[in-house]
């Protein structure tokens, strides 16, 4: 009783489950899958899509939506370049300018959203439209190279050196701190912060958590302003991973974003959702794609088996909960 | 009290589609002046008649969809599953000499069958499993480009019957056919979704899904008939194409995917389902064919059309919130 | 109700304004020059050469395509422009079945037809303009792969999209080749998919780094291809053991070329491939046809098979460390 009564109040464990699953299965077929080396490159690949994830999370929470964090990230990643380039290459200014960059173009979704009243999906497919279309007008699509040397050694730090291969010592990558640090933060906002309650009483039930006295506005203004803040620190996290920058990097990633925070258990509608749940969604996400190469599935069916895995983990979650909410129920008549 | 709030709520959402109906005008008419030779001319109508059609067909698909409460992210790639295996059986029986009439009604049977099948497994996971329709539809795009992907290697099918073209290039008394196959789909979709009860319990699934089923509504049922009926419109849509294009291959059209929820949005969709117009969609579908084409024909920068749209999406539903918002007041 | 149509004149006002200030040139010869998208370095670099070519022929050159890589997307921005009226169309398919309708309208309403970058349907086009031969160029590609490598041994190929016409063009000329001619190759797994992007090719290639431990070689084809690649083989320190190699821009490599990560790229000059489109095309609208050998201004010498229509521009460069710095694009 204990453990299906938790089964059924934790809906990370089901995804947690499918993880575990999945990966013992391709760890059953590649020897290359459990190993120190490929964690390293799946968190390294992946650090833009967990930080960003975050920032979508708390949007999804409020039954909101952002599309276009996509094409700010990318108008990020072109801001952040052109300083590197033009006026400073210090990291620490740099991460400054991204984030701000990325807080004015969420606060400009936000304000739209809380004040003019337009439904979020519209108001971020427009502002999509907009960012993109004046960040590729700006540049035409031209790659920034050639970063500024000390951005690059940034990039290429790690933390402590856990072994050898070739000619460089390979340890753990900087660019996981950032995660961390976006994790933390935003698992704070949500437990202990009043605005972070009011997020979850917004999407719960909009009219109640108004009556109750929350602002619906500020908080709809500071969660994409938030959105907006990890996607700068996303564009700075990706430019000193790739060490260029190109404006046509992110076509199609919001999509991939929603999907993972999805997959992670939050619902589209709003109130459900955790940092926990997430990150999980991510690492769901991340294992799938990297264990396609690995366990040498042909080109030509890896989309095939992407999809079906999808459908299949999703779906497999939501027939067990179906399962264990109808048996809870009846073992309560029962009792009763 | 209660019927005056009936008219109100009537009298607004005619307004929503007014105001669309007005900026079309507007639109069209400032094209049309700013360059009566090029823009204003019967050359240019037609080729807009002959683009507007898929497009609006897809937009259509999206829209019955939105209106439950749902999303269909794989319209696209319906539409492309579809025009290949049917693209397929198109060239192997005319390779194969069978007559182009036997060969063409095999093949648009088979196109149909396809999407349906598609549909099918789209109600499976959205109402059968109760996946989230975003990631459920994602789910299944992906599945179907990755069969595409797997049928073609990446090329694309053509040798279609030369009668093939037909559907796609020409015209009846000076319409093209796309544009009558587009008006048709029109009359059926208003009069399934807003005159058929079928039509007004997907409404009430997307107002709520939970009250509607204790009134006695199978959810299931409607929600498989929806998606089936979205898949069918990406049948149509993928036939003019391949037929426009001369091939088919997964990527045709995957543009229009955004597209087409900016479409049904701006045509007053609710995005949380409940409300939408099949009129309304067509009149976003206009504007956008209008001042894409026009904004095209006077040789604007392709990124700046971009922004130009975008900031169209914001505005009019500003102005439409606006609108509501002072009647509300009042 | 009336505010409304206040708010909406208004806004068209301003739209007008925005809008107005692109017409109004003079009655010229109009080329237009279409690229399969818009917004990537390469059709950048092709646009610049194109333009120029418009200002030194005093001719007007619209340089547009669609912002993804997508035929139906392409089809509609032809229509548009021949009701427009133009006088010669030069384009880049997307898929080349899928534009020919459209090419058959063009021609029709007594536009002339060309090709460029990537052949359309040959019976449909006046001239057909090629920065080299597609087979030519796979097997080169193939051939720098050996010459770094040697020709046995494990390689795998990166491509920038499964459905890329000339891409796959290419991939298959070379594999055919490399059958023949080197049959100790061993190619690992089908050419994998980066989607144009070289975040993805840089995942793709750290995955099949670790999947086939005995890879020796990495072809990229498209230009974000081989850099990912090469990012890849540099941060594992595998610059020894992995050869990369494909098709890239100079400018954009440089860095990979610089630590040797990226062994050598091959490509042709985007912009004078647009030069020479152009001025093809100005040409063939004064009745003149080109002929085998003939010297191009700012081009060079071109090569026109026995068919009259079909234009090769000339090989490609290879860069490599040595002389990356001395090409701009």
């Amino acid at each position: 009783m204990k453990l299906k009564t938790k089964l059924k109040q934790n809906r990370e464990f089901g995804i947690l489950g499918i993880l575990i699953l999945v990966s013992i299965i391709i760890a059953l077929n590649s020897s290359a899958f459990l190993t120190v080396e490929n964690l390293f490159d799946m968190l390294k690949g992946n650090v833009v899509l967990g930080i960003m994830s975050l920032g979508m999370l708390l949007v999804l929470l409020t039954g909101g939506i952002d599309v276009s964090v996509g094409s700010m990230v990318a108008a990020v990643t072109v801001i952040v370049g052109q300083f590197l380039m033009h006026v400073s290459g210090n990291v620490f200014l740099a991460l400054l300018v991204g984030c701000a960059a990325g807080t004015a173009m969420g606060l400009v979704n936000g304000v739209l959203i809380a004040k003019l009243r337009i439904p979020p999906i519209v108001v971020t497919l427009g502002t999509m439209s907009i960012i993109i279309g004046l960040t590729l007008y700006w540049t035409n699509g031209t790659w920034i190279t050639g970063l500024p040397k000390n951005f690059i050694d940034f990039g290429r730090q790690t933390i402590g050196s856990f072994y050898q291969q070739g000619d460089e010592m390979i340890g753990f990558p900087v660019q996981i701190l950032f995660l961390v640090f976006a994790a933390i933060l935003t698992w704070l906002i949500l437990k202990y912060t009043l605005v972070g309650r009011g997020i979850y009483a917004m999407g719960g039930n909009r009219v109640s958590a108004e009556r109750v006295g929350y602002n619906l506005d500020r908080i709809t203004i500071f969660l994409y302003a938030y959105e907006g803040f990890i996607v700068g620190l996303a564009g700075v996290v990706h430019t000193s991973i790739m060490r260029q920058v190109d404006p046509n990097a992110f076509n199609g990633f919001e999509m991939q974003v929603i999907a993972a925070v999805v997959l992670g258990g939050a619902s589209t509608l709003g109130g459900y959702g955790s940092v926990l749940g997430t990150i999980l969604g991510v690492a769901l996400f991340t294992v799938i794609n990297n264990g396609l190469i690995l366990m040498h599935i042909p080109t030509f069916w890896q989309k095939i088996v992407v999809g079906i895995v999808l459908i299949a983990s999703i779906g497999f979650d939501v027939v067990q909960k179906r399962y264990w909410d109808s048996h809870t129920t009846k073992v309560d008549i029962e009792e009763a | 009290m209660k019927n005056n709030a009936t008219v109100k709520f009537v009298q607004r959402f005619r307004n929503k589609e007014a105001v669309l109906f007005l900026i079309f005008i507007g639109v069209f008419a400032f094209m049309s002046i700013l360059s009566p030779q090029t823009f204003l001319t019967m050359r240019n109508l037609q080729s807009m008649a002959y683009q507007l059609p898929e497009f609006g067909i897809f937009a259509i698909a999206m829209m019955v969809v939105i209106v439950t409460g749902g999303i269909n992210l794989s319209i696209t790639f319906t539409s492309a599953l579809a025009s290949i295996v049917g693209g397929l059986v198109l060239a192997t029986m005319t390779t194969a000499g069978i007559s182009p009439t036997l060969t063409i009604l095999a093949g648009l049977g088979v196109f149909i069958l396809i999407a349906l099948a598609c549909g099918m497994v789209n109600g499976f996971v959205v109402a059968t499993i109760g996946i989230t329709p975003m990631l459920a539809t994602l789910g299944t795009s992906t599945l179907f480009e990755g069969v595409c992907l797997n049928i073609t290697k990446g090329g694309a099918i053509s040798g279609f019957p030369d009668a093939f073209l037909w559907f796609g290039n020409t015209a009846i008394l000076g319409i093209p056919f796309p544009m009558i196959l587009f008006i048709v789909v029109v009359v059926v979709a208003y009069y399934l979704m807003e005159r058929s009860s079928f039509g007004l319990k997907a409404y009430m699934i997307g107002c709520n899904p939970t009250v509607t089923a204790y009134s006695g509504v199978s959810v299931k049922k409607v929600l498989y008939g929806v998606y089936l009926f979205s898949a069918v419109l990406c049948a149509l849509a993928g036939i003019l194409m391949s037929s426009r294009y001369n091939s088919a291959k997964e990527s045709y059209g995957s543009s229009y995917l955004l597209q087409s929820v900016a479409a049904a949005v701006l045509g007053g969709t609710d995005i949380n389902g409940g409300y939408g117009k099949v009129v309304g969609t067509v009149l976003a579908v206009m504007i956008i064919q209008v001042i894409s084409s026009g904004l095209n024909i006077f040789g604007v920068n392709r990124f700046v059309i971009n922004v130009i749209m975008g900031g169209i999406l914001i505005m009019v539903l500003a102005l439409n919130l606006i609108n509501t918002g002072k009647k509300a007041n009042a | 109700m009336m505010n409304s149509v206040k708010k909406i004149v208004l806004a068209l006002v301003v739209l007008a304004a925005a809008t107005g200030m692109v017409f109004g040139q003079a009655k010229k010869v109009t080329i237009v020059v279409m690229p399969k998208l818009v917004g990537i370095p390469y059709f950048n670099a092709s646009e610049v050469g194109a333009k120029k070519a418009g200002v030194d022929l005093g001719i007007n050159v619209i340089y547009t395509g669609p912002t993804t890589a997508d035929a139906a997307e392409q089809v509609r921005m032809l229509e548009d422009l021949i009701s427009k009226g133009v006088d010669a169309i030069c384009v880049a398919p997307n898929d080349p079945a899928a534009l020919s309708p459209v090419l058959k309208k063009a021609k029709a309403a007594g536009i002339k037809v060309l090709d460029w970058d990537t052949p359309a349907d040959k019976s449909l086009v006046d001239l057909s303009i090629h920065q080299i031969d597609d087979k030519v160029y796979g097997q080169h590609n193939w051939d720098l792969l050996v010459k770094e490598m040697g020709d046995t041994g494990d390689y795998a190929v990166i491509t920038g999209g499964l459905s890329a016409a000339n891409l796959n063009g290419w991939i298959d000329a070379g594999l055919a080749y490399a059958k023949v001619k080197y049959p100790k190759l061993h190619l690992v797994t089908d050419k994998v998919p980066s989607d144009e992007k070289q975040q993805v090719a840089y995942q793709k290639a750290l995955d099949l780094i670790k999947a086939y431990p005995n890879l020796k070689g990495i072809i990229g084809v498209s230009t974000p291809s081989p850099l990912g690649a090469a990012q890849a083989v540099q941060e594992k320190g595998l610059k020894a053991k992995i050869a990369v190699v494909g098709t890239a821009l100079p400018t954009d490599s440089r860095p990979y070329l610089e630590d040797g990560s990226l062994r050598v790229a091959t490509l042709w000059d985007p912009g004078k491939l647009g030069y020479l489109t152009v001025v093809l095309a100005n040409d063939l609208l004064k009745g003149k046809k080109p002929v085998d050998g003939q010297d191009v201004a700012n081009v060079g010498k071109i090569g026109v098979w026995a068919d009259g229509k079909t234009v090769i521009m000339g090989p490609p460069s290879d860069f490599t460390k040595d002389n990356a710095k001395n090409f701009a694009f």
